[in-house]
């Protein structure tokens, strides 16, 4: 008895002491992932917009995000945008409800501030103030508008679609006429030398120009990517001199209208990824059209 | 033996029948059943025959994605079976069959009468959806020979056929009881409270608890069957399988059935693994194997044209 | 008995060659043959090992004397899970994209034979430093092995040592696919036997 006793007491002293160091550990890495993580997302989508070291980033560049929400009262369905508003100096939050066929609803001020929307919970909880019951809401997603001097300089999108192996998270970046800036692999698990290959250039890049009319039919052709097209493909490994201007505008005249060339032996990655792409920025283009002429209709000063 | 056997024999019967019925529901009296076909179609069976007029009419029915309840899709074309019981919906573009879809039907015209509006949910059936994660994990993405995990033991038991068989089935057991614990665990306890963190030291020591508890009921209650399968229940600890399963389906936010037909699929794959290696290694014993390859560099050999093989597999989609 | 008789260095240098845990014990093999691709894979989990093997080494190596026998193993576990959890989360934290790379398998460290392994046959025995150099000598021993056979694929697969091109081209696509991992270990565990058996011919020569 006096055994058992001991024991149990021993182990739980270990548990303890274990448990308080990995909450320390966690209390202590949380806010570091956090920050890599903003810090990562915001490195890619200034670089989906094209911006680099050549070619800096303007000091008033604001990424806006738009949450997507899906609002049910009872058997009707609205969709509800949480949007940044201008309000004097400081931006604030609305919700603008709209019905399924893109018309207005009402509008709800959310009580929030810029830095609390980017949670989740936060939000969820400043959303349960102004949406009481009967209302359900349920987040659907969330969309980043760029914008620059008072301009859009374009739409930055996540992407979650099935891969090969797992689900691939992407960014898609368009521009204000939804042509397509460029795409960015974020996360996924496909095989290595093969799926994995999705994260290149040569495949990435594809998709850089496509027009808003040519990605609705965009299809995945099962050809050998032609040497130069690949060349032109991989930026960051051009050379001196490697191109001159008139062959770049040669080699992009004669690929915009092109299907993507699918990887060798990934063709599933490769249609997945091209899929995927193609859904995001279908869909948003319709909406942020709707959401548009609402905002327009009802005098709403978003601040994008 | 006799009786444990007609017990389990139940439980998978009524376990099937449970599945069978959450697959089929549709909602509506004169709907008998919806479901996809090929990738751009629904069909809709109804209990009885339909009005021909009312049936071609393309504005009487309307589809759209749960998720995405603003994005109405076109239908195509409708095409009636010939006994009038059985739509076809084609549509202009291609269906996403992962997610579910909602189906709203104006006023159902059977015979000149109105049966009432519909709103139907299409989607696979979930105990295709099911089958399709065991399979998946059995074979697809088999956990030894495309997800590489678990390779001690089973370089380790696969000298004998009957070990290998013991192991697989002892192991199936157990990892089948402990990830259904852990997504329990998970999904009631650490996720709330968000102590996500502490997921490895949780999962390691509810797989070892598992263990131990297999390990009691079974000498207590059938003493023969822990004669012959006890000596692997220790080593199920050592199967990086057994922490694989239960972190994957956390990270992949399972439901409990899934989490059960993962941890099933990921029991079976290893199982047949480790069969079809015990086959080939007994035969190894009597092949001329050169010196310095004897024992495990040629088992490692064996399991690399395994992998090849079963590389056969991916891509394979069953329902 | 004959390991109080080793000196620290012999204690590390035999967890780098003589008792090395990859090709010598053959234990651990599922990361070797997961995610051996590429000699920076091969860095950064033979460090996590490294760290999650020296600490749980010393830790149980400080209280080896106060650990009741009967609770021995779920005290192992129970310390080198929450080393593991420290380095998945830190690992998480400041290195996601390295953290993406090695998947489930650096929460896996915790269900490797390997450090249990030695925490039941030396640790638990011996005092803080002995400990030190033996956990250091261990992981040492399976980074070197996995940076082996990261070169091996890495080179041969897609040409390039590091993510730097040196070959220019890539002479089998065939060894940086998952699969040949099998080969690639098998094919080096069979090279370091052959090596052993020409040595003893040679000695008794």
């Amino acid at each position: 008895m006096n055994q058992i006793i001991k024991i149990t007491f021993a182990l739980t002293i270990s548990c303890v002491i274990a448990a308080s160091a990995m909450g320390l550990a966690y209390t202590v890495t949380a806010k570091a992932k956090k920050h890599n993580h903003h810090m990562n997302v915001q490195n890619a989508m200034i670089g989906l917009l094209g911006f680099g070291k050549d070619n800096p980033a303007p000091s008033d560049l604001k990424f806006l995000n738009v949450y997507r929400y899906i609002v049910e009262d009872g058997d009707k369905k609205f969709l509800g945008y949480m949007v940044p508003v201008e309000k004097g100096s400081e931006e604030a939050y609305e919700m603008v409800l709209i019905d399924l066929e893109g018309n207005f609803v009402e509008k709800l001020e959310v009580p929030i501030s810029a830095e609390k929307a980017e949670e989740d919970r936060d939000r969820a909880t400043a959303l349960e103030k102004v949406l009481a019951p009967p209302k359900i809401f349920t987040y659907a997603d969330a969309s980043v508008i760029a914008t620059a001097g008072g301009k859009r300089l374009g739409y930055v999108l996540p992407g979650k679609f099935p891969g090969f192996r797992t689900f691939i998270h992407a960014l898609v970046a368009m521009d204000p006429k939804f042509e397509l800036l460029g795409l960015e692999i974020m996360e996924h698990e496909e095989d290595a030398g093969l799926g994995k290959e999705i994260e290149q250039e040569y495949f990435r890049n594809q998709f850089k120009g496509k027009t808003y009319e040519k990605l609705k039919t965009l299809e995945v052709i099962k050809k050998p990517l032609p040497m130069e097209y690949k060349k032109y493909l991989e930026k960051s490994k051009w050379e001196e001199g490697m191109f001159t201007e008139e062959q770049i505008a040669e080699i992009r005249k004669q690929y915009k209208d092109a299907d993507i060339y699918a990887i060798t032996a990934s063709t599933i990655s490769s249609k997945a990824v091209t899929g995927g792409v193609k859904n995001v920025a279908k869909k948003f283009a319709y909406r942020i059209g709707k959401l548009d002429s609402v905002l327009k209709k009802e005098k709403i000063h978003a601040a994008f | 033996m006799k009786s444990i056997r007609s017990y389990h024999l139940l439980v998978g019967v009524l376990l099937i029948a449970a599945l069978f019925l959450t697959g089929c529901e549709t909602g509506h009296k004169f709907v008998k059943k919806t479901g996809f076909k090929d990738t751009d179609k629904i069909v809709i069976t109804f209990a009885g025959p339909v009005d021909e007029a009312w049936a071609s009419n393309v504005a009487n029915f309307s589809a759209y994605e749960k998720p995405d309840p603003d994005i109405v899709l076109t239908v195509k074309e409708i095409v009636l079976s010939s006994d009038k019981t059985k739509l076809t919906l084609i549509f202009e573009a291609p269906l996403n069959t992962g997610e579910a879809h909602i189906l709203n039907i104006k006023n159902i015209m059977s015979e000149g009468q109105d049966m009432g509006a519909a709103m139907l949910t299409v989607k696979k059936l979930y105990f295709g959806v099911l089958m399709t994660i065991l399979i998946g994990a059995a074979l697809i993405n088999n956990f030894v020979f495309t997800k590489y995990l678990g390779l001690c033991v089973f370089f380790g038991c696969s000298q004998k056929r009957s070990t290998a068989i013991g192991m697989g089935i002892v192991f199936t057991v157990v990892i089948a009881f402990a990830a259904t614990m852990a997504w329990a665990l998970y999904q009631f306890v650490l996720k709330p409270y968000q102590l996500t963190f502490l997921n490895i030291v949780v999962f390691i020591g509810l797989v070892s608890l598992s263990v131990q508890g297999v390990d009691t009921i079974l000498r207590k209650v059938n003493p023969i069957l822990f004669k012959a399968f006890g000596v692997y229940l220790v080593l199920v600890i050592a199967n990086c399988i057994a922490i694989a399963v239960p972190l994957m389906l956390a990270d992949n936010e399972y439901t409990g059935w899934e989490s059960f037909s993962l941890a099933l699929g990921a029991g079976i794959g290893f199982l047949i693994a480790l069969f079809m290696m015990a086959c080939v290694r007994e035969k190894l014993e009597l092949a001329k194997v050169p010196p310095s390859f004897k024992g495990l560099p040629i088992a490692f050999v064996v399991a690399g044209l395994f992998a090849l093989a079963f590389l056969g597999f991916s891509g394979l989609s069953i329902y | 008995m004959a390991i109080k008789e080793k000196t620290n260095t012999q204690l590390f240098v035999d967890g780098i060659l003589s008792e090395n845990p990859i090709f010598r014990l053959a234990l651990s093999m599922c990361p070797a043959v997961g995610i051996s691709t590429s000699v920076m894979n091969g860095i950064l989990l033979g460090t996590a090992v490294l760290f999650v093997q020296v600490c749980s080494s010393c830790t149980i190596s400080l209280v080896r004397n106060y650990i009741h026998p009967k609770i021995r193993i779920p005290t192992y576990t129970l310390t080198i899970a929450t080393w593991v959890t420290v380095i998945d989360l830190v690992l998480a934290a400041y290195m996601p994209v390295a953290y993406k790379a090695m998947g489930l398998f650096v929460r896996l460290i915790v269900a490797f034979a390997i450090i249990t392994m030695r925490l039941e046959m030396f640790a638990s025995r011996e005092p803080l430093q002995k400990s030190f150099f033996d956990g250091l000598g261990m992981g040492l021993g399976f980074m070197f092995a996995m940076m082996v056979l990261g070169f091996v694929r890495e080179l041969l697969g897609s040409g390039m040592i590091l993510g730097y091109d040196v070959l220019g081209f890539k002479p089998l696509l065939f060894f940086v696919l998952p699969c040949a991992g099998f080969f690639v270990v098998g094919i080096m565990m069979g090279f370091f036997n052959w090596i052993e058996v020409v040595y003893k011919r040679k000695k008794e020569v």
